[in-house]
């Protein structure tokens, strides 16, 4: 929990509020095809077309087409060799500054798991296959996971530093909970936050190769699911001090309240089958906004749909939250690794502006071992005021943020 | 915020411990470079190596037993921080350290080898122990499991300026009062597909010596390690200021900046004149981005004789 004290030894924490987004993933481009998708569960995974995935037992993923994303972005056309990556950043970041123009950020940080990857793949291919290597140098350039980053930030003018999280899954979560804290602290006043991931041959076998992902649907919390599938995406949130945003009148979108972070030193790919881990940094997030339990009305939770993390995070969820609503929204456009935290994010915010639960699809049985609301297959309305978000990853990395409707 | 340096680690192709190193740093002594060949490649390259008798002092442990030189390195030169300041990590205070890890290029060497697998012979053949390795945050977690560290736990990728963003980073995480120490760790391992791709960025030379400000610069080579320090709040050193930094900007627009020149102008103007004074070298450097990052630290003057 972030305890500050100012010069006259009383705590001093600020409030952080969102006051704009922008976001693309399989679900849609945009907050506007975002939301459309959320409320019909739509079912956004298709068969994989990037690689060739003949060899892989799973063979869908949620996708963005390359078609919009990057023949529709006039403001990246200087450089046609930028990886898809970068290209996402460019439309994530673009929405969110359409919305606040005069949004200046002193600090970007920003959450990946392997960056321009696909890039790094060609060039190795290339090499062993003795390809023309022509392009390698372009390869090379657009490879480091900062490169998207800088990328989006140029093409705005922006150059505030960048820090660039790589925490495997939990990456745009906790990109998301550093940015709170850095203003939150009263260090920065205005942040930008977010998290990328593009799909990527490496990945998505080694993947299938610790048969995480599924060739079935991904039906996460159900008592028959069998993994999870990938997506890609990117999204941006711009985090600012709320008064400072009041004061020079910046619409609020909503608050974030909390975060909380735990390393679970269990195993390097598995969470501890006790659910300490999830257990600690929700726990840690409901200290840090300092509200108890009983007062998150819905909960994003990383349900990947592997047997182990639904079963940990399930676990730990019924102990501490009992039957508050959740829901797992990579069930419909997969998981996006680095981005999910920041896309779910997106999502929570929302699910707060327009008071409605996204739907957990492909849900048939519940799992006879935890006991969960889940909200099954359709999205539904109800009184949202504070909604909590979940990324866990490899490395035994758990992280949860706390969102609030703003209420002035 | 002023934070402190409670201890230090280092694991380097010069050997590992701090004063060992700094003493073969006085005495200006040169580590040996290695040849490193791949058998797809159709040369060899230079790099300096940790030789194993770096690692002699590092304590075996589960997590270590398949992990990449990386991890190892990591592991060594964080235990040596902590050893460096007296301080262990308990159950009770667990939650009170923070560790930034900082990586630009992480485990290459698990991921060409995982991916080599792919290549060759297809998905099926893809071993799933050496996948989790491939994943940025692996050397961390390690390294957060052997010291058991249950609170934060980053990693930090960038540029090669991404160990002084790490330590700023961690002294944004060091404004919550609850946490006492932050262990910022930076480690690399060398490999020859690394080389080869800083070749084609023509930023290597093939063999030593290296020439650092020799007016005929002639590139780098490539070196592996890890180095560590244990900021606490109090200590014999302190860290002076961190510098947000990390001001990227294009060559020719911070170059256009000095000379009143378009980008564009300066682009075409400085490609042209480092064509022929360098070759390619800044002709190639130019659509690098640039980061800058810099620590004033302060400490006794007699610090390290």
């Amino acid at each position: 929990m972030l305890k500050t004290t100012a010069g006259n030894g009383k705590s001093s924490l600020a409030r952080v509020a969102v006051v704009a987004a922008g976001v693309v993933s399989p679900l849609g481009f945009g907050l506007r095809e975002t939301l459309d998708s959320l409320r019909e569960g739509r079912d956004c995974i298709a068969p994989v077309t990037r690689f060739s995935v003949a060899e892989c037992r799973c063979k869908t993923a949620g996708q963005v087409a390359d078609e919009r994303l990057i023949n529709d972005q006039p403001e990246a056309g200087r450089a046609r060799r930028l990886h898809r990556a970068s290209f996402m950043m460019i439309y994530a970041l673009k929405e969110a500054l359409a919305q606040e123009p005069r949004f200046k950020p002193e600090l970007t940080v920003v959450g990946t798991t392997s960056g321009g990857m696909s890039y790094g793949e060609d060039y190795y291919r290339s090499l062993y296959r003795r390809d023309s290597l022509r392009d390698s140098p372009a390869w090379i350039a657009n490879y480091p996971a900062q490169k998207p980053v800088i990328d989006a930030q140029e093409v705005f003018e922006i150059s505030a530093p960048c820090q660039v999280i790589a925490n495997a899954c939990a990456s745009g979560t906790n990109a998301i909970g550093h940015a709170f804290e850095c203003v939150r602290s009263g260090r920065y006043e205005r942040v930008l936050a977010g998290g990328y991931d593009a799909l990527s041959e490496l990945v998505f076998v080694g993947f299938d190769s610790l048969q995480a992902s599924t060739p079935e649907k991904c039906r996460p919390f159900d008592r028959h699911r069998t993994g999870m599938v990938l997506g890609e995406g990117a999204a941006i949130l711009a985090l600012e001090n709320l008064d400072a945003a009041r004061e020079r009148g910046a619409r609020v979108l909503a608050e974030i309240t909390g975060y909380g972070m735990s390393t679970d030193n269990f195993h390097l790919t598995q969470p501890d089958p006790s659910g300490i881990g999830p257990r600690r940094a929700m726990e840690r997030a409901l200290q840090s906004a300092q509200i108890s339990a009983d007062s998150v009305d819905y909960i994003n939770a990383h349900g990947t749909a592997t047997p182990f993390n639904d079963a940990a995070e399930g676990k730990a969820i019924g102990e501490l939250f009992g039957r508050v609503p959740i829901s797992s929204t990579k069930s419909m456009m997969g998981h996006s690794l680095g981005a999910a935290g920041a896309i779910e994010a997106i999502i929570c915010l929302l699910a707060l502006q327009h008071q409605f639960v996204p739907p957990n699809i492909n849900f048939r049985a519940p799992d006879q071992l935890v006991d969960l609301n889940i909200v099954a297959n359709e999205a539904s309305r109800t009184v949202l005021r504070t909604v909590l978000s979940n990324s866990f990853g490899f490395g035994g990395t758990n992280a949860s943020i706390l969102m609030q409707k703003f209420e002035a | 915020m002023s934070l402190a340096i409670a201890g230090m680690g280092w694991v380097t192709p010069l050997g590992d411990g701090v004063d060992a190193v700094w003493e073969q740093l006085l005495y200006g002594h040169e580590a040996c470079a290695e040849k490193i060949s791949e058998q797809f490649g159709n040369r060899s390259y230079s790099a300096f190596r940790v030789p194993e008798s770096a690692l002699g002092r590092l304590a075996s442990h589960p997590r270590l037993r398949r992990a990449s030189a990386i991890s190892r390195f990591a592991a060594a030169a964080g235990l040596q921080a902590l050893q460096a300041a007296g301080v262990k990590v308990e159950p009770q205070n667990a939650e009170r350290m923070a560790l930034v890890f900082a990586i630009s290029n992480g485990g290459v060497i698990y991921t060409k080898r995982f991916y080599r697998d792919i290549v060759e012979a297809g998905a099926q053949s893809a071993r799933p122990l050496l996948f989790p390795e491939t994943v940025f945050n692996a050397p961390a977690s390690h390294l957060a499991a052997i010291l058991e560290i249950t609170g934060s736990t980053y990693t930090l990728v960038g540029d090669s300026a991404v160990g002084l963003l790490a330590i700023r980073m961690a002294e944004d995480l060091m404004m919550n009062e609850e946490l006492e120490y932050c262990l910022v760790v930076g480690a690399e391992e060398v490999d020859w597909l690394l080389c080869d791709a800083y070749r084609r960025w023509r930023l290597l030379r093939l063999a030593p010596p290296l020439e650092p400000f020799n007016k005929t610069a002639r590139g780098m080579i490539l070196s592996e390690g890890a180095g560590a320090v244990l900021l606490s709040r109090t200590g014999p050193i302190m860290i002076a200021q961190t510098d947000a930094g990390a001001y990227y900007r294009k060559r020719t627009e911070t170059e256009a900046r000095s000379t009143s020149l378009s980008p564009a102008q300066t682009a075409r103007s400085s490609t042209r004149q480092n064509a022929g004074r360098y070759g390619g070298y800044f002709r190639m450097q130019s659509s690098i981005r640039r980061s800058q990052q810099s620590v004033k630290v302060v400490g006794p003057r007699d610090y390290g004789r």
